[in-house]
């Protein structure tokens, strides 16, 4: 099928750019602050993983030890209704940055395809979604995801489905612009002379581009998601008791905060530190792949 | 002149965009608004008659496009339709809670802009050395902790324990003081290494030097050079920022029990008052694009190179 025996895919794969480039990883590595911030994330992430092993229930009430100071056998002490408020803020570390990977992987789902048709197809398509991205762009993010848990009404899955369906707006715009910049890239000249098909193209070389791309951009934002979350979820519009959650957590622990000071310093320091890992993590990434704006 | 208008074509877009959003919202939240708005009315369980009657008051029935041509008129009147909590009219309830958020807004840009200007000058100044550092670690540290985190502290520790200040915020100038650090910090923090950053940017430049080499003065080559190339980013997240004061507005207002639109929202959210909701998010969209329109507009004045684009 191809006139020219050397385009053959294999050929073409070999050319295409490398998806996670090692550079980056060692200039990230080369920062003293990045280097905290991924410990940081390392060591939260054995925490959520590894701690439930060794905790108790974090759904285990024990009316008779209610809102118990730190000690030997509750090392953050319990809440109101006698449960172990070191295995809650671990079982609430799932939720909180669970939540918060899900809605930034969405974010960067939807990113990438709307941005990759959009570039990639061109044409009327191009014009509506792009003109569609522009007008999301525009507008405070945090206020239209309000709106849109008014409309789904408060809850753990629709937080996140609201969170997604908000912030995507710049990473659509990412992804169209690294795709229109793909259109002149010899590996994908060199496929689209071997004749592989539009989709095709769309899908196998140009997305993984973009794709990359996007994910580190995705990254950047993760912070701010988790903190976004995090609030919301004060407010009673995300996850609800007894799903533990740092959000709802303060939330809860704050009604008794005054005799009980404890029950804040779990969720408190589970959203200051990963908030802190990520920030860190992004600042140097961002140095690291757009040395044009050093923040 | 010609950018000028584009600009404005631009904003009107967003909103006109905006408005087809939100008025979706509206028409596809899920439950009768009819049954909703008898139910404010007192009426525990409304005949189909009655249903039928609010429904033709409220003209419910109407086709989607009409519907929301009317609401698109009434929101351009100052009709933001009637809560389905209360039955009254939401621009009047916002009307009366509108003061306080504004107050609290002010206060918070008033406070975020002095603490970025003086964290982000002191960073610039002396580069790589303490006060630079300084300034970052602090900047970072009202970064990564989370406002409604600080509130909680603020106000349990400062307020119930040591017995400053009152407990219930009344929405008045005497009580704007902690909730306006609190909303106001993390913006501060970003804005500040904004500052930083086109600082230190605008005094790398080469033409600096010259300007130096030729004698001015270090107030001229500040006047004339670095803070026009300063000024724009700054103006602009800042202008962005308020956004992020007003998506702030109600995770703070509710920690504090401000009694503005911002925590009245929260409870409309939780009650499904879409009307509310809806008024809120109209509210704050059009201050944000009149806000980056405005900023746009004073950067182009400052920095002739932003007039081309």
């Amino acid at each position: 099928m191809t006139a020219l025996g050397i385009l053959t895919p294999a050929t073409v794969r070999e050319v295409a750019p490398q998806a996670v480039p090692r550079a980056v990883w060692r200039a990230l590595l080369r920062r003293p602050a990045a280097r905290i911030g991924l410990a940081l994330a390392l060591l939260l992430a054995l925490v959520t993983l590894l701690g439930p092993l060794f905790t108790a229930d974090p759904d285990l009430p024990d009316y008779a030890d209610q809102l118990a100071p730190p000690g030997p056998v509750h090392w953050l002490g319990t809440d109101q209704a006698g449960r172990d408020l070191l295995a809650r803020s671990i079982a609430a570390a799932r939720t909180s940055v669970g939540a918060a990977l899900l809605v930034m992987t969405l974010c960067a789902v939807v990113g990438v395809v709307v941005g990759t048709v959009s570039g990639a197809v061109g044409g009327r398509l191009d014009t509506v979604l792009t003109r569609f991205t522009d007008i999301l762009l525009g507008l405070p993010t945090v206020v239209l995801t309000l709106a849109v848990i008014g409309v789904l009404g408060p809850g753990f899955w629709n937080l996140v489905l609201a969170m997604s369906a908000t912030t995507w707006a710049p990473l659509a715009r990412l992804a169209r612009s690294v795709a229109r910049g793909s259109a002149q890239r010899p590996d994908v000249i060199a496929a689209r002379m071997a004749g592989v098909r539009p989709l095709r193209l769309a899908l196998g070389h140009v997305l993984p581009a973009t794709a990359s791309q996007v994910l580190v951009a995705a990254t950047l934002g993760l912070a701010e998601i988790v903190l976004l979350l995090g609030s919301l979820s004060f407010l009673g519009l995300g996850a609800q008791p007894p799903t533990a959650e740092w959000g709802n957590m303060l939330s809860t622990g704050r009604e008794t905060f005054a005799y009980a000071p404890w029950q804040l310093v779990g969720p408190g320091l589970g959203l200051i530190l990963s908030i802190t890992a990520a920030t860190l993590v992004s600042d140097a990434l961002r140095d690291v792949t757009d040395p044009g704006r050093r923040t | 002149m010609r950018a000028v208008l584009r600009r404005f074509g631009q904003a009107l877009v967003t909103l006109g965009g905006a408005s087809v959003l939100i008025f979706g919202m509206l028409a596809v939240t899920p439950g009768d608004p009819a049954r909703r708005v008898l139910e404010a009315r007192g009426v525990r369980e409304p005949t189909p008659p009655m249903v039928a009657a609010v429904r033709a008051e409220l003209r419910l029935d109407d086709p989607l496009v009409e519907r929301f041509a009317r609401w698109a008129g009434g929101a351009l009147t100052g009709d933001l339709g009637i809560s389905w909590r209360t039955g009254r009219p939401v621009v009047e309830e916002f009307a009366t809670r509108l003061p306080a958020t504004l107050r609290l807004t002010a206060a918070a840009l008033l406070i975020a802009v002095v603490l970025a200007l003086l964290l982000g000058a002191a960073a610039a100044a002396a580069p790589g050395r303490w006060p630079d550092l300084t300034s970052r670690g602090v900047a970072l540290g009202m970064l990564v902790v989370p406002g409604f985190v600080l509130g909680v502290l603020a106000l349990d520790v400062l307020v119930v324990r040591a017995g400053l200040g009152r407990v219930i915020a009344d929405g008045t100038w005497a009580t704007v003081f902690l909730p306006a650090v609190t909303l106001a910090l993390a913006s501060a923090a970003y804005w500040s290494r904004v500052l930083r950053t086109s600082l230190l940017e605008a005094q790398s430049a080469s033409h600096l030097r010259v300007s130096a080499a030729r004698g001015s003065s270090r107030w001229r080559r500040l006047r004339v050079h670095e803070l026009p190339n300063a000024v724009p980013p700054f103006l602009t997240v800042i202008g962005l920022g308020t956004a992020g004061l007003i998506g702030g507005a109600p995770v703070v207002e509710s920690v504090f029990t401000w009694p503005g639109i911002g925590r009245h929202t929260v409870e409309a959210i939780n009650a499904r008052d879409m009307p509310v909701v809806v008024g809120f998010t109209l509210v704050a969209v059009l201050a944000y694009v009149v806000t980056s329109l405005l900023v746009d507009l004073v950067c182009a004045t400052i920095d002739p190179r932003l007039r081309t684009r």
